[in-house]
């Protein structure tokens, strides 16, 4: 057994830098290609998300880090070593199954006790306790997991992995199968763990608001590449793809065409339909002239046509109300756009501002700051979540 | 089968098996349901054991001709009959406890490979358990017959083996207890393969990647998470093996070499058929019911009654 310790990494020492760095990583099963060409650095003791639809390659890039599933080409390194050829019992990273895999011929205790006693490690049964502590189910520690509800059985998945304190701890969709209620408790308690133990965890999930409650560094990924990484915050307000606009929360896109360069070349003013839209020129990524121009409908007010002028600064477009919807925080509009399209407008109930009916002829109004410009070779709908895609 | 999802799970107290206690009628309706079984059991099994009890108790009548006795409660048939057969009544209990050790060395592996490594296609699994299956369409006299000609001492079986020198340049296979054994564990092969294969094909391949995950090699996540898994299925299959290896008596006739071979069903189908000595058949196939019942619940109790999957 000492072998064996010998043989994982050193458990989460300070690593300085990278914990986690994928370079150009292929994984293909027969012509299909799951990982593409995928590069990616995921920064020592954060809380990293890798977010996409289902079938885009996350859970197989998991894998592959886990030592699971073999890269067809490109290496994986955890802490600056490269473990491609290291076997997945050799790496010092732990998984949280979507399943939770718990083995049901053991005890709850003894569950969270098997990395532990396989690396020969000391004190197993006071560490598997304290671990337990850690997800408040050290009274449950002579139970057997059948007996266990679906997220106490999640948190003794948890225990069983953290309680290693790998260099990266991996989780593969861990709340995919909670109920809502649930889950939003068990995001913020995995926050709270993972604040505690420092470990770098690196979680993946195809639910946006997800990924954004929890990570500090959001990876989008989509047909086994990186779409956009960065903080959720800014993923949100800086979209840089129509997949990213749309699968991060919702985004009103529409085509336009640059058609004059403002205020010394900061601003760009944007022909949609026949009405100028201003988009400032470092929120644009667009390389021609052609550009998909892009609002949130939060960001969107709405005032009735026949209203007095709004603010003269800012991007108006007009339309025809064709349903609303209250949701009790907010009323969702769906505005038909004269010669664009439906636009989407999120209206906070806060009291004020009159409720546009149906058929009401209404003016849609934003700041320019607000607006963004996509590439105009991108799908406008790429990255919106059909009926059919649900998971 | 269904003996391996039996032994492998143990009902609970109150679980469905448990007569209603709030319904009465139904419960009545629910009892009829039973009759034909009974009747069957009855019919088939309490009165044969009955006679055969009371068989086992005969006496000879004094100057009577072979093969005739009448009731009595002669206690002594007993004690006589294990004083004469108690040798080969061990060496059944020892040639079918190798050879349900054997038959586990040799299924495990079989079962493993069909339920684990051919997992996902399908076509492949029931070409595999056919074939586990297969031989035993023929007849049982003829394939043990057949193993009597491979083990021949001018067969290549034999030959091989001088050569490697593990056997003697005289030694043999044929009539020897390795033969009888040889032939136990062959007959009763599917009996082991197929519940291991029914309790490894219900193993979680993710228990395995997680079992991989927290630093367990390959073999220790089979010692420690595969393994005892599959321990309903080596229950089912080493009872499924041991208790009719034990009753057995065409191995160990035509295998054997009639002297130190000899297993206790051979003795009772001499005594029975041949010798038309009742009362010591009798006797023998009780000691030999009550020790294989007296062991088995010893075993089940020891392996069988842990909560496993």
């Amino acid at each position: 057994m000492v072998g064996a310790t010998d043989a994982v990494d050193a458990p989460a020492r300070a690593v300085h830098g990278a914990a986690l760095e994928i370079r150009s990583v292929t994984k293909a099963f027969g012509t299909f290609v799951a990982v593409d060409d995928l590069t990616l650095v995921v920064p020592s003791g954060g809380f990293f998300a890798l977010l996409g639809p289902s079938g885009c390659g996350k859970t197989t890039t998991l894998r592959m880090v886990a030592g699971l599933e073999r890269p067809s080409a490109g290496t994986v390194s955890l802490a600056g070593r490269d473990v491609t050829d290291v076997p997945a019992h050799r790496r010092a990273v732990n998984t949280v199954f979507q399943s939770y895999a718990l083995f049901p011929h053991l005890d709850v205790l003894e569950n969270v006790a098997f990395g532990l006693r396989r690396r020969g490690a000391r004190d197993v049964r006071a560490r598997a306790l304290e671990a337990l502590d850690l997800v408040e189910l050290a009274h449950l520690a002579g139970r057997s997991p059948a007996q266990l509800s679906g997220g106490q059985q999640q948190r003794v998945a948890l225990a069983r992995a953290v309680v290693n304190r790998p260099a990266l701890l991996l989780l593969d969709e861990p709340l995919g199968a909670l109920d809502l209620k649930l889950r939003r408790q068990m995001q913020l308690e995995l926050k709270r763990i993972q604040a505690e133990v420092g470990i770098t965890f690196v979680h993946v999930t195809h639910d946006q608001e997800e990924a954004m409650t929890m990570a500090d560094t959001v990876a989008v990924m989509n047909h086994g590449r990186i779409e956009q990484l960065g903080a959720p915050a800014d993923l949100y307000e800086h979209p840089r793809t129509a997949f990213v606009a749309n699968f991060l929360g919702q985004s009103n896109l529409v085509r336009g065409t640059v058609v004059e360069h403002v205020d010394g070349g900061t601003t760009l003013g944007v022909d949609v339909a026949g009405t100028r839209v201003l988009v400032p020129a470092a929120r644009s990524v667009a390389s021609g002239p052609q550009v998909l121009v892009g609002v949130r409908p939060e960001k969107i007010r709405l005032q009735a046509a026949d209203a007095g002028d709004g603010d003269a600064a800012d991007n108006v477009l007009t339309g025809t109300v064709v349903d609303t919807s209250f949701t009790g925080v907010s009323t969702q509009y769906q505005v038909e756009v004269d010669g664009v399209g439906t636009f989407g407008v999120f209206a906070q109930n806060v009291g004020a501002g009159a409720v546009h009916a149906p058929g009401s002829r209404v003016r849609l109004a934003w700041a320019p700051t607000f607006t963004f410009a996509l590439d105009g070779h991108e799908e406008v709908v790429a990255g919106t979540v059909g009926l059919d895609d649900v998971p | 089968m269904s003996v391996a999802t039996a032994l492998g799970r143990s009902a609970p107290p109150d679980g469905p098996g448990a007569p209603g206690r709030r319904a009465p009628t139904a419960r009545h309706g629910h009892r009829r349901l039973l009759v034909p079984g009974v009747l069957y059991l009855v019919a088939l099994f309490v009165v044969p054991v009955a006679m055969l009890l009371a068989t086992s108790l005969y006496a000879p009548v004094p100057g009577g001709e072979l093969g005739e006795f009448v009731p009595a409660l002669r206690w002594q048939n007993y004690t006589e009959a294990l004083a004469q057969f108690w040798p080969q009544l061990l060496r059944s209990f020892a040639f079918a406890a190798v050879a349900t050790i054997a038959t586990l060395l040799v299924g495990y592996p079989m079962a493993y490979v069909i339920a684990v490594r051919a997992r996902g296609r399908p076509a492949l699994q029931g070409l595999l358990v056919v074939l586990v299956v297969a031989p035993f369409f023929t007849s049982f006299i003829l394939r043990t017959v057949a193993w009597k000609q491979i083990l021949a001492d001018q067969g290549v079986v034999v030959g091989a083996l001088r050569w490697l020198h593990v056997l003697a340049p005289d030694g043999r296979l044929s009539a020897t207890p390795t033969a009888v054994v040889i032939g136990l564990t062959y007959s009763f092969l599917p009996f082991m393969v197929l519940p291991l294969f029914a309790s490894l094909e219900r193993l979680d391949p993710r228990l395995l990647e997680a079992g991989r995950d927290l630093y367990a090699s390959p073999v220790r996540t089979f010692r420690t998470v595969t393994l005892p898994l599959s321990l309903p299925g080596v229950v089912a299959g080493t009872l499924l093996t041991f208790i009719p290896a034990v009753g057995d008596y065409v191995n160990s006739s035509l295998l054997g070499n009639n002297t130190t071979t000899v297993m206790v069903g051979q003795v009772i189908d001499a005594r029975f058929f041949r010798v038309l000595d009742y009362p010591t058949a009798a006797v023998l196939s009780v000691v030999l019911m009550v020790s294989i019942l007296v062991l088995v619940t010893g075993y089940v109790r020891r392996a069988g009654t842990e909560e496993l999957v």
